[in-house]
Protein backbone atom coordinates (compact mmCIF):
# COMPACT_ATOMS: atom_id res chain seq x y z
CA UNK A 1 0.00 0.00 0.00
CA UNK A 2 1.54 3.09 -1.23
CA UNK A 3 0.92 6.92 -0.15
CA UNK A 4 -2.41 8.51 -1.91
CA UNK A 5 -3.41 12.15 -2.13
CA UNK A 6 -6.76 13.00 -3.08
CA UNK A 7 -8.04 16.02 -4.70
CA UNK A 8 -10.82 18.20 -5.14
CA UNK A 9 -10.77 19.88 -8.51
CA UNK A 10 -12.11 22.76 -9.10
CA UNK A 11 -14.86 23.16 -12.27
CA UNK A 12 -13.91 26.73 -13.72
CA UNK A 13 -17.01 28.34 -14.75
CA UNK A 14 -18.44 28.29 -18.21
CA UNK A 15 -17.20 24.59 -18.37
CA UNK A 16 -18.58 20.83 -17.64
CA UNK A 17 -17.27 18.79 -15.30
CA UNK A 18 -16.66 16.15 -18.76
CA UNK A 19 -14.75 18.62 -20.37
CA UNK A 20 -12.62 18.86 -17.61
CA UNK A 21 -12.26 15.33 -16.66
CA UNK A 22 -11.47 15.12 -20.58
CA UNK A 23 -8.63 17.64 -20.16
CA UNK A 24 -7.40 16.03 -17.15
CA UNK A 25 -7.12 12.68 -18.64
CA UNK A 26 -5.50 13.91 -21.82
CA UNK A 27 -3.09 15.21 -20.04
CA UNK A 28 -2.40 12.26 -17.84
CA UNK A 29 -2.12 10.19 -21.22
CA UNK A 30 0.33 12.38 -22.58
CA UNK A 31 2.66 12.36 -19.31
CA UNK A 32 2.84 8.37 -20.41
CA UNK A 33 0.64 6.83 -18.38
CA UNK A 34 -1.57 3.72 -19.64
CA UNK A 35 -5.29 3.55 -18.74
CA UNK A 36 -6.34 0.02 -16.91
CA UNK A 37 -9.41 0.17 -16.32
CA UNK A 38 -12.36 1.62 -14.38
CA UNK A 39 -12.41 2.53 -10.47
CA UNK A 40 -15.38 3.59 -8.17
CA UNK A 41 -15.69 4.33 -4.33
CA UNK A 42 -19.01 4.67 -3.10
CA UNK A 43 -20.52 5.73 -0.32
CA UNK A 44 -23.71 5.35 1.85
CA UNK A 45 -24.62 6.49 5.00
CA UNK A 46 -26.91 5.47 7.87
CA UNK A 47 -27.86 7.10 10.90
CA UNK A 48 -29.04 5.65 14.17
CA UNK A 49 -33.05 5.09 15.02
CA UNK A 50 -33.20 7.54 18.31
CA UNK A 51 -36.64 6.03 18.73
CA UNK A 52 -35.96 2.50 18.73
CA UNK A 53 -32.66 3.02 21.21
CA UNK A 54 -32.80 2.99 24.97
CA UNK A 55 -30.93 6.86 25.55
CA UNK A 56 -32.87 8.75 23.36
CA UNK A 57 -30.55 11.53 25.05
CA UNK A 58 -27.58 10.71 22.38
CA UNK A 59 -27.08 12.26 19.48
CA UNK A 60 -28.26 11.51 16.06
CA UNK A 61 -25.22 9.17 15.09
CA UNK A 62 -24.38 8.61 12.18
CA UNK A 63 -22.11 5.36 10.37
CA UNK A 64 -20.72 5.90 6.64
CA UNK A 65 -19.98 2.85 4.85
CA UNK A 66 -17.41 2.72 1.81
CA UNK A 67 -16.41 0.43 -0.11
CA UNK A 68 -13.57 0.91 -2.73
CA UNK A 69 -12.64 -1.29 -5.78
CA UNK A 70 -8.84 -1.20 -5.14
CA UNK A 71 -9.48 -3.14 -2.26
CA UNK A 72 -12.94 -5.19 -3.95
CA UNK A 73 -12.79 -7.51 -0.78
CA UNK A 74 -12.92 -5.19 2.06
CA UNK A 75 -16.08 -2.88 3.08
CA UNK A 76 -14.77 0.58 5.47
CA UNK A 77 -17.08 1.75 7.67
CA UNK A 78 -16.21 5.07 9.65
CA UNK A 79 -18.34 6.49 12.39
CA UNK A 80 -18.96 10.02 13.16
CA UNK A 81 -16.01 10.04 15.81
CA UNK A 82 -13.71 9.16 13.09
CA UNK A 83 -13.21 5.51 14.27
CA UNK A 84 -12.84 3.64 11.12
CA UNK A 85 -13.45 -0.20 10.67
CA UNK A 86 -12.37 -2.48 8.31
CA UNK A 87 -14.21 -5.46 7.43
CA UNK A 88 -14.80 -8.09 4.67
CA UNK A 89 -18.01 -7.71 2.05
CA UNK A 90 -19.75 -9.26 4.28
CA UNK A 91 -20.31 -6.50 6.70
CA UNK A 92 -22.74 -5.40 3.72
CA UNK A 93 -25.32 -8.50 4.99
CA UNK A 94 -24.98 -7.09 8.42
CA UNK A 95 -25.53 -3.67 7.76
CA UNK A 96 -28.77 -4.79 5.78
CA UNK A 97 -29.66 -6.65 8.60
CA UNK A 98 -29.21 -3.45 10.94
CA UNK A 99 -31.55 -1.79 8.56
CA UNK A 100 -34.14 -3.60 8.47
CA UNK A 101 -36.86 -3.64 10.99
CA UNK A 102 -38.11 -7.12 12.40
CA UNK A 103 -41.61 -8.76 13.53
CA UNK A 104 -43.01 -5.18 14.58
CA UNK A 105 -39.60 -4.34 15.92
CA UNK A 106 -38.11 -0.68 14.18
CA UNK A 107 -34.45 -1.04 12.78
CA UNK A 108 -31.64 -0.07 14.53
CA UNK A 109 -30.64 1.81 11.51
CA UNK A 110 -32.07 3.13 8.44
CA UNK A 111 -30.62 4.83 5.24
CA UNK A 112 -30.40 8.47 4.88
CA UNK A 113 -32.18 9.62 1.90
CA UNK A 114 -30.52 10.55 -1.28
CA UNK A 115 -27.10 10.21 0.39
CA UNK A 116 -25.38 7.73 -1.52
CA UNK A 117 -22.20 9.18 -3.59
CA UNK A 118 -19.91 7.96 -5.47
CA UNK A 119 -16.78 8.71 -7.18
CA UNK A 120 -16.23 6.58 -10.66
CA UNK A 121 -14.09 6.92 -13.74
CA UNK A 122 -10.29 5.72 -15.58
CA UNK A 123 -7.79 4.01 -13.72
CA UNK A 124 -4.17 5.16 -15.41
CA UNK A 125 -0.88 3.85 -14.20
CA UNK A 126 2.01 5.21 -14.90
CA UNK A 127 5.33 3.48 -13.61
CA UNK A 128 4.47 2.97 -9.89
CA UNK A 129 2.04 5.92 -10.14
CA UNK A 130 -1.45 5.25 -10.06
CA UNK A 131 -3.60 8.10 -11.23
CA UNK A 132 -7.70 8.28 -10.91
CA UNK A 133 -10.27 10.58 -12.05
CA UNK A 134 -13.16 10.29 -10.41
CA UNK A 135 -16.34 11.92 -11.32
CA UNK A 136 -18.41 12.31 -8.07
CA UNK A 137 -22.58 12.09 -7.99
CA UNK A 138 -24.89 12.15 -5.58
CA UNK A 139 -27.90 10.51 -6.65
CA UNK A 140 -27.15 10.84 -9.99
CA UNK A 141 -26.34 14.35 -10.15
CA UNK A 142 -23.01 15.74 -10.72
CA UNK A 143 -21.16 16.83 -8.04
CA UNK A 144 -17.25 17.73 -8.86
CA UNK A 145 -14.07 15.86 -9.72
CA UNK A 146 -11.78 14.26 -7.62
CA UNK A 147 -7.90 13.10 -8.36
CA UNK A 148 -6.29 10.23 -6.74
CA UNK A 149 -2.48 9.96 -6.62
CA UNK A 150 -1.13 6.49 -5.74
CA UNK A 151 2.60 5.89 -5.13
CA UNK A 152 2.76 2.45 -4.57
CA UNK A 153 6.08 1.45 -3.50
CA UNK A 154 6.26 3.97 -0.54
CA UNK A 155 4.13 4.61 2.53
CA UNK A 156 5.79 6.90 4.56
CA UNK A 157 4.42 10.50 3.19
CA UNK A 158 7.62 12.43 4.12
CA UNK A 159 9.83 10.52 1.77
CA UNK A 160 7.51 10.28 -1.13
CA UNK A 161 5.94 13.64 -0.71
CA UNK A 162 8.43 15.85 -3.10
CA UNK A 163 7.97 12.85 -5.57
CA UNK A 164 4.35 12.93 -5.86
CA UNK A 165 4.29 16.83 -5.81
CA UNK A 166 6.28 17.15 -8.57
CA UNK A 167 4.26 14.55 -10.84
CA UNK A 168 0.57 15.94 -9.75
CA UNK A 169 2.10 19.39 -10.61
CA UNK A 170 3.04 18.61 -13.81
CA UNK A 171 -0.94 17.73 -14.55
CA UNK A 172 -3.27 19.15 -11.69
CA UNK A 173 -1.44 22.84 -11.36
CA UNK A 174 -1.46 24.39 -7.87
CA UNK A 175 -4.07 22.22 -6.36
CA UNK A 176 -1.27 19.94 -5.44
CA UNK A 177 1.02 22.34 -3.78
CA UNK A 178 -0.13 21.42 -0.14
CA UNK A 179 -0.69 17.44 0.52
CA UNK A 180 -4.18 16.92 1.84
CA UNK A 181 -4.56 17.49 5.71
CA UNK A 182 -5.32 14.10 6.79
CA UNK A 183 -2.25 13.51 4.80
CA UNK A 184 -0.01 16.41 6.57
CA UNK A 185 -1.64 15.27 10.00
CA UNK A 186 0.67 11.64 9.72
CA UNK A 187 3.16 12.68 7.43
CA UNK A 188 5.38 10.51 9.39
CA UNK A 189 3.33 7.43 9.80
CA UNK A 190 2.61 4.95 7.78
CA UNK A 191 0.29 5.12 4.76
CA UNK A 192 -2.67 2.75 5.75
CA UNK A 193 -6.15 1.70 2.96
CA UNK A 194 -8.35 3.37 5.56
CA UNK A 195 -6.74 7.02 5.33
CA UNK A 196 -7.59 7.34 1.37
CA UNK A 197 -11.36 5.91 2.95
CA UNK A 198 -11.26 9.30 5.29
CA UNK A 199 -9.93 11.36 2.56
CA UNK A 200 -12.57 10.31 0.37
CA UNK A 201 -15.19 11.03 3.15
CA UNK A 202 -13.84 14.12 3.87
CA UNK A 203 -14.57 15.17 0.45
CA UNK A 204 -17.72 13.27 0.05
CA UNK A 205 -18.82 15.20 2.87
CA UNK A 206 -17.79 18.71 1.48
CA UNK A 207 -19.85 18.10 -1.40
CA UNK A 208 -22.84 17.48 0.63
CA UNK A 209 -22.45 20.55 2.47
CA UNK A 210 -22.10 22.52 0.19
CA UNK A 211 -25.71 21.09 -1.58
CA UNK A 212 -27.14 22.04 1.72
CA UNK A 213 -25.84 25.54 1.68
CA UNK A 214 -26.97 25.81 -2.21
CA UNK A 215 -23.19 27.50 -3.26
CA UNK A 216 -22.78 26.52 -6.93
CA UNK A 217 -20.20 23.86 -6.95
CA UNK A 218 -16.98 25.13 -8.50
CA UNK B 1 95.35 -13.59 -34.04
CA UNK B 2 97.02 -10.40 -35.07
CA UNK B 3 100.13 -11.18 -33.97
CA UNK B 4 99.80 -14.29 -36.44
CA UNK B 5 98.58 -11.83 -39.55
CA UNK B 6 101.46 -9.71 -39.02
CA UNK B 7 103.88 -12.27 -39.32
CA UNK B 8 102.34 -13.80 -42.52
CA UNK B 9 102.28 -9.93 -44.05
CA UNK B 10 105.75 -9.87 -43.17
CA UNK B 11 106.30 -13.25 -44.53
CA UNK B 12 104.28 -12.50 -47.95
CA UNK B 13 106.07 -9.34 -48.41
CA UNK B 14 109.43 -10.99 -48.10
CA UNK B 15 108.13 -13.33 -50.54
CA UNK B 16 107.12 -11.35 -52.79
CA UNK B 17 110.52 -9.66 -52.51
CA UNK B 18 112.26 -12.73 -53.73
CA UNK B 19 109.95 -13.48 -56.41
CA UNK B 20 110.84 -9.70 -57.83
CA UNK B 21 114.30 -10.31 -57.63
CA UNK B 22 114.04 -13.64 -58.99
CA UNK B 23 112.16 -12.50 -62.18
CA UNK B 24 114.77 -9.51 -61.92
CA UNK B 25 117.47 -12.17 -62.57
CA UNK B 26 115.67 -13.59 -65.27
CA UNK B 27 115.61 -10.48 -67.24
CA UNK B 28 118.93 -9.56 -66.47
CA UNK B 29 119.87 -12.51 -67.71
CA UNK B 30 117.85 -12.58 -70.79
CA UNK B 31 118.76 -8.15 -71.48
CA UNK B 32 122.44 -9.08 -71.02
CA UNK B 33 122.38 -12.28 -73.49
CA UNK B 34 125.13 -14.34 -73.54
CA UNK B 35 127.60 -15.51 -75.76
CA UNK B 36 126.55 -19.06 -76.80
CA UNK B 37 128.81 -21.52 -77.94
CA UNK B 38 128.69 -24.96 -79.14
CA UNK B 39 128.72 -26.86 -76.04
CA UNK B 40 127.94 -24.20 -73.70
CA UNK B 41 124.68 -23.63 -75.50
CA UNK B 42 122.77 -26.88 -73.33
CA UNK B 43 124.44 -25.41 -70.32
CA UNK B 44 123.02 -21.67 -70.89
CA UNK B 45 119.45 -23.21 -71.45
CA UNK B 46 119.64 -25.28 -68.40
CA UNK B 47 120.79 -22.23 -66.06
CA UNK B 48 117.75 -20.00 -67.64
CA UNK B 49 115.78 -23.16 -67.50
CA UNK B 50 116.74 -22.84 -63.17
CA UNK B 51 116.45 -19.07 -62.84
CA UNK B 52 112.70 -20.03 -64.30
CA UNK B 53 111.96 -22.51 -61.78
CA UNK B 54 113.68 -20.16 -59.15
CA UNK B 55 110.54 -17.82 -60.10
CA UNK B 56 108.41 -20.10 -60.59
CA UNK B 57 108.72 -21.95 -56.67
CA UNK B 58 109.00 -17.93 -55.59
CA UNK B 59 105.52 -17.32 -57.40
CA UNK B 60 103.95 -20.58 -55.44
CA UNK B 61 105.28 -19.16 -51.84
CA UNK B 62 103.83 -16.01 -53.06
CA UNK B 63 100.44 -17.89 -53.96
CA UNK B 64 100.37 -19.84 -50.83
CA UNK B 65 101.30 -16.62 -48.08
CA UNK B 66 98.45 -14.41 -49.99
CA UNK B 67 95.90 -17.61 -49.42
CA UNK B 68 96.68 -17.33 -45.68
CA UNK B 69 96.23 -14.05 -45.64
CA UNK B 70 92.87 -12.75 -44.38
CA UNK B 71 90.59 -9.86 -45.80
CA UNK B 72 90.66 -7.22 -43.79
CA UNK B 73 87.65 -6.36 -41.43
CA UNK B 74 84.57 -6.26 -43.21
CA UNK B 75 83.09 -4.43 -40.30
CA UNK B 76 85.18 -1.14 -41.35
CA UNK B 77 84.51 -1.51 -45.02
CA UNK B 78 84.00 1.72 -46.23
CA UNK B 79 87.00 3.36 -44.18
CA UNK B 80 89.43 1.23 -45.59
CA UNK B 81 89.55 3.64 -48.49
CA UNK B 82 91.12 6.20 -45.49
CA UNK B 83 94.05 4.62 -45.63
CA UNK B 84 94.94 5.23 -48.83
CA UNK B 85 94.59 9.25 -48.26
CA UNK B 86 97.81 10.44 -49.31
CA UNK B 87 97.51 13.20 -46.39
CA UNK B 88 97.76 10.68 -43.78
CA UNK B 89 100.00 12.66 -41.24
CA UNK B 90 97.63 15.61 -41.38
CA UNK B 91 94.56 13.65 -40.95
CA UNK B 92 94.99 10.40 -39.00
CA UNK B 93 91.45 9.29 -38.75
CA UNK B 94 92.05 5.82 -40.08
CA UNK B 95 94.19 5.32 -37.02
CA UNK B 96 91.96 6.15 -34.80
CA UNK B 97 89.19 4.14 -36.03
CA UNK B 98 91.55 1.63 -35.65
CA UNK B 99 92.46 2.00 -32.87
CA UNK B 100 88.65 2.64 -31.62
CA UNK B 101 87.69 -0.57 -33.44
CA UNK B 102 90.55 -2.87 -31.83
CA UNK B 103 89.55 -1.18 -28.17
CA UNK B 104 85.69 -2.06 -28.80
CA UNK B 105 86.32 -5.29 -29.71
CA UNK B 106 88.79 -5.91 -26.52
CA UNK B 107 85.66 -4.55 -24.68
CA UNK B 108 83.11 -7.11 -25.95
CA UNK B 109 85.76 -9.77 -25.48
CA UNK B 110 85.98 -8.81 -21.80
CA UNK B 111 82.62 -8.44 -21.33
CA UNK B 112 82.14 -12.04 -22.70
CA UNK B 113 84.29 -13.27 -20.04
CA UNK B 114 82.55 -11.08 -17.60
CA UNK B 115 79.12 -12.64 -18.80
CA UNK B 116 80.52 -16.21 -18.40
CA UNK B 117 81.77 -15.68 -15.19
CA UNK B 118 78.70 -13.78 -13.35
CA UNK B 119 75.95 -15.87 -15.36
CA UNK B 120 76.21 -18.82 -12.39
CA UNK B 121 75.35 -15.78 -9.56
CA UNK B 122 72.66 -14.28 -11.71
CA UNK B 123 70.83 -17.58 -12.14
CA UNK B 124 70.79 -17.94 -8.73
CA UNK B 125 69.87 -14.94 -7.53
CA UNK B 126 67.39 -14.61 -10.22
CA UNK B 127 65.30 -18.06 -9.70
CA UNK B 128 64.96 -17.27 -6.14
CA UNK B 129 63.02 -13.93 -6.86
CA UNK B 130 61.24 -15.96 -9.62
CA UNK B 131 60.13 -18.69 -7.22
CA UNK B 132 59.07 -15.67 -4.44
CA UNK B 133 57.33 -13.97 -7.15
CA UNK B 134 55.95 -17.63 -8.18
CA UNK B 135 54.29 -17.98 -4.71
CA UNK B 136 52.58 -14.43 -4.88
CA UNK B 137 50.96 -15.14 -7.70
CA UNK B 138 49.70 -18.34 -6.41
CA UNK B 139 48.14 -16.34 -3.47
CA UNK B 140 46.42 -14.49 -6.13
CA UNK B 141 44.86 -16.68 -8.28
CA UNK B 142 42.99 -18.02 -5.37
CA UNK B 143 41.11 -15.78 -3.28
CA UNK B 144 39.80 -17.29 -0.28
CA UNK B 145 36.60 -14.94 0.38
CA UNK B 146 33.78 -17.60 -0.79
CA UNK B 147 35.91 -20.32 1.64
CA UNK B 148 34.92 -18.69 5.07
CA UNK B 149 33.75 -20.32 8.11
CA UNK B 150 29.53 -19.63 9.20
CA UNK B 151 31.29 -18.66 12.68
CA UNK B 152 33.65 -16.13 11.00
CA UNK B 153 31.02 -14.83 8.71
CA UNK B 154 28.45 -14.32 12.22
CA UNK B 155 31.51 -12.65 13.48
CA UNK B 156 32.60 -9.89 10.60
CA UNK B 157 28.29 -9.74 9.88
CA UNK B 158 28.26 -8.18 13.74
CA UNK B 159 31.10 -5.78 12.77
CA UNK B 160 29.48 -4.75 9.68
CA UNK B 161 26.61 -4.08 11.59
CA UNK B 162 28.19 -1.37 13.72
CA UNK B 163 29.87 -0.05 11.11
CA UNK B 164 26.62 0.49 8.87
CA UNK B 165 24.28 1.38 11.43
CA UNK B 166 21.38 2.76 9.27
CA UNK B 167 21.08 -1.12 7.88
CA UNK B 168 19.32 -3.48 10.00
CA UNK B 169 20.74 -7.16 9.22
CA UNK B 170 19.51 -10.39 9.86
CA UNK B 171 21.52 -13.72 9.20
CA UNK B 172 19.59 -16.62 7.81
CA UNK B 173 20.70 -19.78 6.34
CA UNK B 174 17.93 -21.17 4.43
CA UNK B 175 20.64 -22.96 2.53
CA UNK B 176 22.69 -24.83 4.04
CA UNK B 177 26.01 -22.99 5.93
CA UNK B 178 26.16 -20.42 3.17
CA UNK B 179 24.09 -17.17 4.70
CA UNK B 180 21.71 -15.14 2.83
CA UNK B 181 21.38 -11.49 4.90
CA UNK B 182 17.93 -9.67 5.19
CA UNK B 183 18.23 -6.39 4.94
CA UNK B 184 16.01 -3.50 5.53
CA UNK B 185 16.68 -0.07 5.23
CA UNK B 186 14.75 2.15 7.00
CA UNK B 187 11.11 2.69 6.07
CA UNK B 188 12.32 2.23 2.48
CA UNK B 189 12.94 -0.92 1.47
CA UNK B 190 13.93 -4.72 2.11
CA UNK B 191 16.77 -6.35 0.93
CA UNK B 192 18.14 -9.74 -0.18
CA UNK B 193 21.97 -10.68 0.16
CA UNK B 194 23.26 -14.21 -0.92
CA UNK B 195 26.39 -14.73 0.53
CA UNK B 196 29.02 -17.29 -0.69
CA UNK B 197 31.36 -17.41 2.32
CA UNK B 198 31.40 -13.08 2.54
CA UNK B 199 31.29 -12.89 -1.38
CA UNK B 200 27.74 -11.16 -2.66
CA UNK B 201 26.43 -13.53 -4.83
CA UNK B 202 23.26 -12.27 -5.68
CA UNK B 203 20.88 -8.68 -4.26
CA UNK B 204 17.41 -8.84 -4.80
CA UNK B 205 15.58 -5.15 -3.68
CA UNK B 206 11.80 -5.32 -3.07
CA UNK B 207 9.46 -3.19 -1.27
CA UNK B 208 9.27 -2.81 2.35
CA UNK B 209 5.72 -4.46 2.09
CA UNK B 210 6.19 -6.86 -0.45
CA UNK B 211 5.38 -10.50 0.58
CA UNK B 212 5.73 -13.60 -1.71
CA UNK B 213 2.60 -14.92 -2.50
CA UNK B 214 3.63 -18.36 -1.39
CA UNK B 215 4.56 -16.66 1.75
CA UNK B 216 7.78 -18.25 2.23
CA UNK B 217 11.00 -16.66 3.48
CA UNK B 218 12.95 -17.16 0.39
CA UNK B 219 12.83 -13.41 -1.62
CA UNK B 220 15.89 -14.11 -3.50
CA UNK B 221 14.49 -15.06 -6.42
CA UNK B 222 10.99 -13.25 -6.89
CA UNK B 223 11.71 -9.93 -8.76
CA UNK B 224 10.00 -6.64 -6.99
CA UNK B 225 6.58 -5.55 -9.10
CA UNK B 226 7.43 -2.20 -8.71
CA UNK B 227 9.60 -0.72 -11.59
CA UNK B 228 12.18 1.52 -8.70
CA UNK B 229 12.91 -1.25 -7.05
CA UNK B 230 13.59 -3.28 -10.17
CA UNK B 231 16.04 -0.14 -11.21
CA UNK B 232 17.61 -0.33 -7.41
CA UNK B 233 17.99 -4.29 -7.79
CA UNK B 234 19.79 -3.47 -10.94
CA UNK B 235 22.49 -0.32 -9.91
CA UNK B 236 22.95 -2.99 -6.62
CA UNK B 237 23.97 -5.35 -9.07
CA UNK B 238 26.34 -3.26 -10.86
CA UNK B 239 27.95 -1.98 -7.24
CA UNK B 240 28.84 -5.79 -6.08
CA UNK B 241 30.67 -5.91 -9.24
CA UNK B 242 32.59 -2.86 -8.77
CA UNK B 243 33.05 -3.40 -5.20
CA UNK B 244 34.49 -6.51 -5.87
CA UNK B 245 38.22 -7.33 -4.33
CA UNK B 246 39.20 -10.71 -4.26
CA UNK B 247 41.79 -10.53 -1.66
CA UNK B 248 39.50 -8.38 0.97
CA UNK B 249 35.93 -10.21 0.84
CA UNK B 250 34.48 -7.94 4.30
CA UNK B 251 35.92 -4.76 2.28
CA UNK B 252 34.11 -5.26 -0.37
CA UNK B 253 31.12 -6.16 1.80
CA UNK B 254 31.46 -3.47 3.71
CA UNK B 255 32.09 -0.97 0.40
CA UNK B 256 28.97 -2.35 -0.61
CA UNK B 257 26.66 -2.05 2.25
CA UNK B 258 28.41 1.83 2.41
CA UNK B 259 27.43 2.89 -0.70
CA UNK B 260 24.04 1.15 -0.54
CA UNK B 261 22.92 2.37 2.91
CA UNK B 262 23.00 5.93 0.75
CA UNK B 263 19.45 4.22 -0.79
CA UNK B 264 17.59 5.78 2.39
CA UNK B 265 16.94 8.87 0.59
CA UNK B 266 15.33 7.10 -2.20
CA UNK B 267 12.26 9.26 -2.60
CA UNK B 268 13.64 11.82 -0.57
CA UNK B 269 16.58 12.87 -2.41
CA UNK B 270 16.44 15.29 -5.59
CA UNK B 271 18.92 14.14 -8.37
CA UNK B 272 21.97 15.76 -8.37
CA UNK B 273 22.22 17.11 -12.26
CA UNK B 274 18.67 18.15 -12.95
CA UNK B 275 17.38 18.92 -9.48
CA UNK B 276 14.29 16.79 -9.76
CA UNK B 277 12.92 14.16 -8.21
CA UNK B 278 10.57 12.54 -10.45
CA UNK B 279 11.32 12.19 -14.21
CA UNK B 280 9.99 9.22 -16.03
CA UNK B 281 8.05 7.91 -13.31
CA UNK B 282 11.14 7.43 -10.85
CA UNK B 283 13.12 9.26 -8.37
CA UNK B 284 16.60 9.53 -8.75
CA UNK B 285 17.31 5.41 -8.23
CA UNK B 286 21.27 5.19 -9.02
CA UNK B 287 23.58 6.45 -6.67
CA UNK B 288 27.49 7.38 -7.83
CA UNK B 289 29.95 4.71 -6.81
CA UNK B 290 32.65 7.36 -5.39
CA UNK B 291 30.35 10.36 -4.31
CA UNK B 292 27.20 8.10 -3.41
CA UNK B 293 25.35 11.57 -4.77
CA UNK B 294 21.99 10.58 -6.06
CA UNK B 295 21.30 10.39 -9.76
CA UNK B 296 18.25 9.30 -12.35
CA UNK B 297 19.14 6.61 -14.45
CA UNK B 298 19.44 9.45 -17.31
CA UNK B 299 21.17 11.71 -15.72
CA UNK B 300 24.35 10.24 -14.64
CA UNK B 301 25.82 9.63 -18.25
Amino acid sequence: MGVVCVYAFPVPEGKSGQQVVDSLQKQVELLGAVKTGNFSVDCETYQANTQAGTLTTTPQRLIHVLHNSEQPASCFSVLDTGTTLIADVLFDVLIHKLTSGKAGKEAFYQQRKGSKMESKGPRYELSDFIIKIGSVSMASNFKGILVEVEYSPCSVPTECWNLMRELMQSFMGNVAETPPTLVKNKMDNFYLPGDTINQYLEHFTNFRKQTVMGQPIR
Amino acid sequence: MAENQTESLIQAIRCTQKLRASVANVFQSLADGCPVEKDNAVAAIGAFQESLLVVYNDFSDVEKVSSSLQPLSSVTPNSIYLSIDPAIDKLPVYQQIIQSYKWSNKVSDLAGYAASVMEPHAKSKRTTQYSSAQAKKVKRISPTGHAVAPTAVEACIARLTQKVPDISMKITHPLGSHAVLQLTLGRILKAQLALRGLIIERVNVRGLTETNLDESQMELWSRSKYDVFQKVTESATAAVLHFYFPHNAEMSLYTFLHWFQKFRTLFSAPCQKCGKHYLNGLPPTWRDLRSTEPYHDVCRQ
